[in-house]
């Protein structure tokens, strides 16, 4: 029931999730911050505006973006395959590098190529993460991990670690937000975009925080307080990370993820499989 | 059933003859386009006979086909020599002597030479429904400026013949002979326009894949001197322990008729022939003989260390070969790449062996089949049609092009994204796999299934993104009017994609299920309406029908969906559109293709001299 509740108002949550976000970016900055409500303010603002569109096919990419994304996650909490959802998501991706690189406009086609090398970066993390999980819980049920007796992180440290710095990728934050780079290439893919169909892009990646976070979640199992401290700390960590680091440049970032990440998780894997 | 294989041999080459010397115009369209049903309906009722099946064939056949082995080897040399090219003539020269000393060899044998089961039904209806449109599209496609139409589609249409036959022999003799005559008819093919480039790729195509035919040469030898038999049912089904050098070498020739790296090049030398060539090549036949050998051995190589060998070989060229494909601007070089590299996966699965890692392997070659057919029969289009041969041409298709974007569109799509059977061959792949990590580590196995999908998306998205670009209002859409039959054709496909596609758990639970039981036991797969189950996963039909609709939509609606909003310039600030961009090109790729190569070439002698416990 709670899934079907979590799916429908996603992205009502996600927007208060990213409006407690930005109270907590701020706060670490010591500043006061927008009110907690504010993406909503934003929304409805945006909502108000005069459409304005470059053509078509791109305006309607940003919906489809949009409608991909929740649908995601509706596969992610009311399905039962964690790889399917995985693989969903690359639905959105198209729809956001298509709608991207539709325009000619250098930030934005820039901003679409710079996207795909996130897909090359997380994508297969997250599939050995998902891998990882089934190892430790014996089933790629998302039902089937959430009733896990046992304490999914502990066996699997490292590719928490690693899927907690893939994070940044996922949710275009310092210092791996490359394809938004806002000072450099002004948002990236969604530069292009304005009014209503803005903010169907906005509220796409909203819906993306739950879709992140709940992956986080799962490595609690069954004891939902620890997956909930988990959510939270990873929460704090990347807005952390987010507020203390310089953009890395997308080479750096590929690298960083093929060099580093996956080899640490994968090297979780190998061990769990020798001693399980 | 003997009437029925010898039906579906015959007919295309019945047809070919015909073609060949009418040489008519309304001949040759009209007996192509009578080919479809016939070959459907032969290949359906050989499908409904009960099999497997083993055919006698008469003596005269063997001694025919020995004979025309000879014909074919002393037609390589003497092209070899014709040509000075020394390599093609002395490889011609060794398989004719190691064919002599196999002759020498020869036990007599009391098994049958033909061996229907339902692998070989499979191959059937794939050609009758794949590979027969691409030689209705031909007939349109060489009416634009081609010279020699009829003869050119008539070798299409015999090699349609030849690949019934190779899928269908049990002597492995014969299979050499028409492993042989595949790199004959793909020889004349790639070389049929005649100028200096075609000649230099027809020259290596023709040597590369003759040693393959080396190698099934060796193969054969050894297992007349080990184990003293020669049909691939006696393999099967015999007691002791099957050489792994024959098995090591059998394997390398699949290897190299399946383009695995380093013997790439050929596939990639077949775009300088009309682009026909290219769809049947890597669509229905030739290169699928390299999956359907593997298939054949995979019940007795399963779990030996050659299958482990040939899982890291072929799964590097999967993730490698996609990398690569990044680095080409030329379209018909993008798909060719892309076909190594899903080759790559399809002998992955087959060399895993497992019941539901054959069905995967089953199932991206049916679906690999279709998608590939259709994207080149689109890409001749673009070339005859728009002109367009390279990515950068590509701009403002959406424009230019509507229609034959939504099918290029559709069959990347095809190619990775979620309700599609190559996304469903990678599902069952990965899941496999986790099975294994709890009893030895596949580890690599699930990266390299993880990375190449990865890198296959992300070549597709981004020639899609170029075909897109437009800097203003998308109005001007203009909707050419196409040839009949190029429309035939893709409507064709289309359809059949999208059939599939919607009912794939039955299709899987009732096709599928039935062939991968036949080779490697029962899979785990069933469906309940249109839910595919697996395991314990479940891929639910609202999931399926969700991701087509989604797709769906992205795919078409731009040609229909016009919101009423002001429309502005894009945000340029000044900028210049770069023409240069490191994430376009993967420039910084690029110069690591020779160590790719040299690594793979590394990894290839390992399956031989390893795999085959030569050392």
């Amino acid at each position: 029931m709670i899934n079907v509740i979590l799916t429908i108002l996603a992205p009502f949550f996600g927007g208060i999730v990213y409006g407690i976000e930005r109270v907590v970016k701020a706060r670490m900055q010591r500043r006061v911050g927008p009110p907690l409500m504010q993406p909503f303010y934003d929304f409805f603002k945006l909502m108000d505006k005069r459409p304005i569109m470059i053509h078509s096919l791109h305006a309607l990419m940003g919906i489809m973006y949009f409608i991909a994304e929740w649908f995601a996650l509706g596969v992610l909490l009311l399905g039962n395959d964690l790889l399917i959802a995985v693989f969903f998501h690359v639905i959105a991706v198209l729809s956001l590098v298509v709608g991207a690189s539709s325009v000619r406009s250098p930030y934005s086609v820039l901003g679409a190529l710079r996207e795909l090398m996130h897909m090359i970066s997380y994508e297969p993390l997250m599939v050995l993460m998902v891998v990882a999980l089934y190892l430790v819980v014996g089933s790629f049920d998302i039902k089937d991990i959430l009733s896990y007796d046992g304490y999914p992180i502990l066996k699997l440290p490292f590719v928490f670690i690693a899927f907690l710095l893939t994070i940044p990728m996922m949710l275009q934050k310092s210092p791996f937000d490359v394809a938004e780079a806002h000072q450099e290439i002004i948002g990236g893919p969604e530069i292009e975009y304005s009014g209503p169909f803005y903010e169907a892009l906005y509220t796409g990646k909203w819906i993306e925080y739950i879709y992140v976070f709940t992956f986080v979640f799962l490595f609690g199992g069954s004891h939902y307080w620890l997956g909930a401290l988990l959510v939270i700390f990873a929460f704090l960590f990347v807005n952390l990370l987010d507020n203390s680091t310089a953009r890395l440049d997308f080479r750096r970032m590929v690298k960083f993820a093929w060099g580093f990440l996956i080899p640490m998780a994968a090297f979780n894997v190998i061990l769990l499989a020798l001693f399980e | 059933m003997g009437v029925l294989v010898a039906l579906n041999v015959v007919v295309p080459w019945i047809v070919a003859l015909i073609i060949f010397l009418s040489k008519k115009d309304v001949v040759t369209n009209v007996l192509t386009f009578l080919m479809l049903p016939i070959l459907i309906f032969t290949a359906y009722l050989a499908y409904i006979q009960p099999h497997p099946v083993l055919v006698e064939t008469p003596k005269w056949l063997d001694l025919l086909i020995t004979l025309y082995d000879f014909g074919l080897l002393g037609y390589f040399l003497y092209q070899g020599i014709v040509r000075k090219s020394g390599l093609i003539a002395i490889l011609a020269t060794i398989q004719i002597l190691f064919l002599i000393i196999v002759l020498i060899m020869m036990p007599h044998s009391q098994t049958p030479n033909i061996y229907v089961d339902s692998v070989t039904l499979m191959f059937y209806l794939i050609v009758a429904i794949v590979g027969v449109p691409i030689a209705i599209f031909a007939t349109k496609y060489m009416d634009y400026g081609e010279k020699g139409k009829h003869s050119f589609v008539a070798i299409v249409v015999w090699f349609l013949g030849v690949m019934n036959l190779a899928v269908s022999v049990n002597n492995i003799e014969w299979f050499f002979a028409l492993f042989e005559t595949t790199t004959l008819a793909s020889y004349i093919m790639i070389g049929f326009r005649g100028d200096k480039e075609a000649i230099n790729n027809s020259n290596l195509a023709l040597w590369m894949n003759q040693i393959g035919g080396i190698a099934i040469l060796i193969a054969l030898m050894i297992f007349i001197k080990v184990n003293g038999v020669y049909h691939f049912s006696d393999l099967l089904k015999h007691p002791t322990i099957i050489s792994m050098a024959a098995l090591g070498f059998l394997s390398l020739s699949a290897l190299v008729k399946g383009a695995q790296m380093p013997f790439h090049k050929w596939l990639l030398g077949a775009m300088v022939a009309p682009t026909p060539v290219s769809a049947i090549l890597h669509s229905a036949t030739m290169v699928k003989i390299a999956p359907y050998l593997i298939l054949r051995i995979s019940p007795i190589i399963k779990g030996t260390l050659l299958a482990k060998l040939l899982i890291i070989a072929t799964g590097y060229v999967f993730v490698v070969a996609a990398v690569i494909a990044l680095t080409q601007n030329n379209f018909k070089k993008i798909l060719a790449y892309s076909t190594i590299s899903l080759l790559g996966l399809m002998m992955l699965a087959a060399a895993v062996g497992t019941p539901i890692a054959v069905s995967a392997s089953l199932i991206l070659i049916i679906f690999h089949a279709f998608a590939k057919g259709f994207l080149f029969v689109e890409a001749g289009v673009l070339e005859k049609v728009f002109h367009t041969k390279y990515i950068e041409q590509m701009r403002r298709l959406i424009e230019k092009a509507p229609l034959t974007l939504m099918f290029i569109f559709f069959g990347f799509l095809n190619m990775t994204f979620v309700p599609f059977g190559t996304f469903i061959g990678k599902w069952m792949m990965i899941e496999e796999v986790s099975n294994f990590l709890q009893h030895g580590s596949y580890i690599l196995l699930i990266l390299y299934v993880g990375a190449g999908s990865a890198f296959l998306s992300i070549l597709y998205m981004k020639v899609l993104g170029v075909s897109v670009r437009k800097a203003h209002g998308i109005e001007k859409i203009s909707f050419v009017k196409l040839p009949k039959r190029f429309n035939f054709v893709s409507v064709w496909y289309y359809v059949w994609l999208l059939a599939i596609t919607i009912f794939i758990a039955p299709f899987i639970a009732d096709f599928i299920v039935p062939i991968a039981k036949s080779i490697a036991g029962e899979p785990e797969i069933y469906a309940t309406g249109l839910t595919l189950h697996m395991y314990n996963s479940t891929l639910y039909f609202w999931q399926i029908f969700g991701a087509l609709i989604l797709l769906l939509l992205i795919h078409v609606l731009p040609y229909f969906v016009k919101f009423k909003a002001d429309i502005v310039h894009p945000y340029n600030c000044g900028e210049n559109f770069p023409r240069h961009m490191e994430t376009w090109n993967f420039e910084c790729l690029a110069k690591y293709e020779g160590y790719f190569v040299a690594f793979s070439i590394a990894l290839f002698i390992m399956v031989v001299v390893l795999g085959g416990g030569l050392l």
